[in-house]
């Protein structure tokens, strides 16, 4: 199996991946992008499916995903 | 047989308690009825209104200060439990963390954010309600959030670098925008008729708006929404009003022989500036037999100015020339009051709160009674 | 403990505004037992909730009423909110009219104090700010 045609596994539906634009499973040209941090100058970079792992702006070969938008409690004690 | 009333002399040696180099003595109350054979020390409320005395020392918004005089140990330390640990005020009890990608773990943040002290509205603080936490039953729902009952604030701060900022700069604070998160940042929004209470000069908002959160640099951000709810000391210590509530009791020294000259100097420096002062020895104390003076007019003598300001060290006791000569005690029902409000309510108000707490809970104990003997 | 708050339970963000409830009523008739072995001039009352703040200042309340031998109180384990009181009393009264005689001492005591304690307040401001004028 080539690379492009590696497929996410549905995990039904409960992916944290999948934002709820609707999240299809066919090679579109829209797919959404991943907003990930150069591991170098800390630039934000957006990547598609099949992107090239890069910094946009330093060419570093190292990003980090974002902080969960998640909401967390916690009690002030 | 009409009950023996003691001398004032007798009263006055009973009032205090002995200290000693190593020990004390005269320790517990004997105002009680059939300690003193014949002596009537029952409950007289005439009584305590005449023998009930307060002194004023000082009465700043946050630091109060002021004597109770006629009142037992029992009483006092009361109302000083009851301000440190039972008076409810309002503190940062849930953070609800949207983002945070400072360096400082979400908890530990939680926690910081809980212990600082907010002021606003006191009538608006009063006016709302103080819920007895619900004890561990999960079937217990939490209670509904209203706005009476629930205090809403923002934290959302981002920071970036300050292009402004001059080539060589190392200071944080000039290089980034926000570098620094302090208690100033929290935000506050009324809700309902909160509207009414918190305006103005009455709006929630920290103690001290310099108070350090947290430090972060270009590219963090913190947003988190937190609600504050009433809650008492005995909970979590972020619910006490003050910072300290404290009494001593008045410390009595007595000079039972004369100190004179080199020794009088000395024995001063045993005790806080100002509360030992140097008189001369008049000639009448002088040509006066068996004083102990005989002889030494016009020199320096120690004599009690001010015992209010002892500390009761005891360091006078180590000194082989005074002993014998001073007997050094404490005021049983003399008690010196000190509180340090934490920003809330006024050190006065305070007080005057925990003596209502105190009533409170008697008269509804009292109320349950009734219910008990129905 | 903390936990993740999903998405679709919107409870925190929600404020109603509620009927404010009338004079707080939480007040459990239960929180106040007589212990077993108790006679009319002798009994141990054992109270829920309550610490040395309470229980110390109704002792010596108790302690002042003349028909009264004996009165202690203790906190027989630290964890458990619970406070013991014990009273015995001369046959002119009852071990609970004695109880409750302390607990309005307490509250005559307290008045006194609020007035006591105002008065020298007042008092204190009012020279004090005559001091600052003159």
């Amino acid at each position: 199996m080539s690379r492009e045609a590696y497929q996410v596994p549905s995990m039904g539906g409960q992916n944290a991946f999948s934002n709820d634009a609707g999240y299809s499973n066919s090679m579109a040209i829209d797919t959404p992008s991943v907003v990930y941090l150069c591991g170098e100058c800390s630039a934000r970079v957006a990547l598609k499916r099949g992107d090239q792992i890069r910094c946009k702006d330093c060419g570093h070969r190292v990003l980090y995903k974002e902080r969960t938008k998640r909401m967390v409690q916690f009690e002030a004690r | 047989m009409a009950p023996l009333v003691p001398s004032q002399g007798e009263l006055q040696r009973r009032r205090l308690i002995g200290i000693n180099a190593e020990t004390v003595t005269n320790i517990p109350s004997t105002d009680f009825p059939g300690h003193w054979p014949g002596e009537s020390h029952g409950w007289a409320l005439d009584k305590f209104k005449n023998d009930f005395k307060v002194d004023y020392h000082r009465n700043d918004p946050y630091e109060a200060s002021f004597s109770l005089i006629g009142l037992d140990a029992a009483v006092a330390n009361a109302f000083r439990r009851i301000l440190m640990a039972e008076i409810p005020t309002l503190a940062i009890e849930t953070v609800y963390v949207h983002n945070n990608t400072s360096v400082i773990q979400d908890e530990v943040l939680a926690q910081r954010l809980g212990l600082i002290p907010l002021k606003g509205s006191v009538e608006g603080i009063n006016w709302m309600h103080w819920e007895q936490k619900s004890t561990g039953d999960e079937a217990s729902a939490a209670p509904e959030l209203t706005d009476f009952n629930t205090v809403v604030m923002h934290l959302v701060v981002e920071c970036t670098k300050n292009p402004d900022a001059a080539e060589d700069e190392t200071d944080a604070r000039k290089l980034f925008h926000n570098a620094h998160v302090y208690a100033k940042h929290l935000t506050f929004e009324p809700v309902g008729r909160q509207e009414q209470y918190f305006v103005g000069e009455g709006a929630i908002r920290p103690v001290n708006p310099d108070i350090l959160i947290a430090k972060m640099r270009p590219g963090q951000q913190i947003e988190m929404e937190l609600h504050c709810v009433k809650g008492i000391g005995a909970d979590h210590a972020k619910f006490s009003p003050v910072a300290t509530a404290s009494y001593r009791l008045l410390p009595d020294i007595h000079i039972q022989r004369p100190i004179i000259g080199n020794d009088a100097k000395k024995f001063a420096k045993c005790f806080p500036k100002g509360v030992i002062g140097l008189e001369p020895v008049t000639s009448q104390e002088a040509s006066q037999a068996g004083s102990g003076y005989e002889g030494h007019a016009g020199e320096m003598k120690a004599v009690v100015k001010d015992a209010f300001n002892d500390t009761v060290s005891r360091e006078c006791l180590r000194h082989e020339e005074f002993q014998g000569k001073v007997k050094l005690g404490r005021v049983r029902d003399h008690f010196i009051f000190n509180i340090e409000s934490s920003g809330q309510f006024e050190s006065d108000t305070l007080f005057l709160e925990a003596v209502k707490v105190l009533k409170l809970k008697c008269a509804r104990w009292k109320r349950g009674l009734d219910d008990l003997m129905a | 403990m903390p936990g993740s708050v999903h998405s679709q339970d919107p409870q925190d963000q929600s404020m109603v505004d509620v009927e404010q409830p009338q004079e707080e009523l939480v007040l459990d008739e239960r929180r106040i037992l007589v212990l077993p072995g108790s006679s009319d001039t002798a009994a141990s009352f054992q109270f829920e909730g309550e610490g040395h703040t309470m229980g110390n200042a109704l002792r010596y309340a108790i302690m002042k009423n003349p028909a009264v031998e004996f009165c202690g109180y203790t906190i027989p384990h630290p964890s458990d909110a619970k406070m013991h009181l014990r009273i015995q009393t001369t046959d002119s009264t009852t071990a609970l009219d004695a109880l409750k005689k302390g607990f309005q001492d307490l509250m005559d005591l307290c008045d006194v104090v609020t007035e006591k304690f105002t008065v020298a307040r007042d008092q204190f401001n009012e020279e004090n700010s005559s001091k600052m004028q003159s």
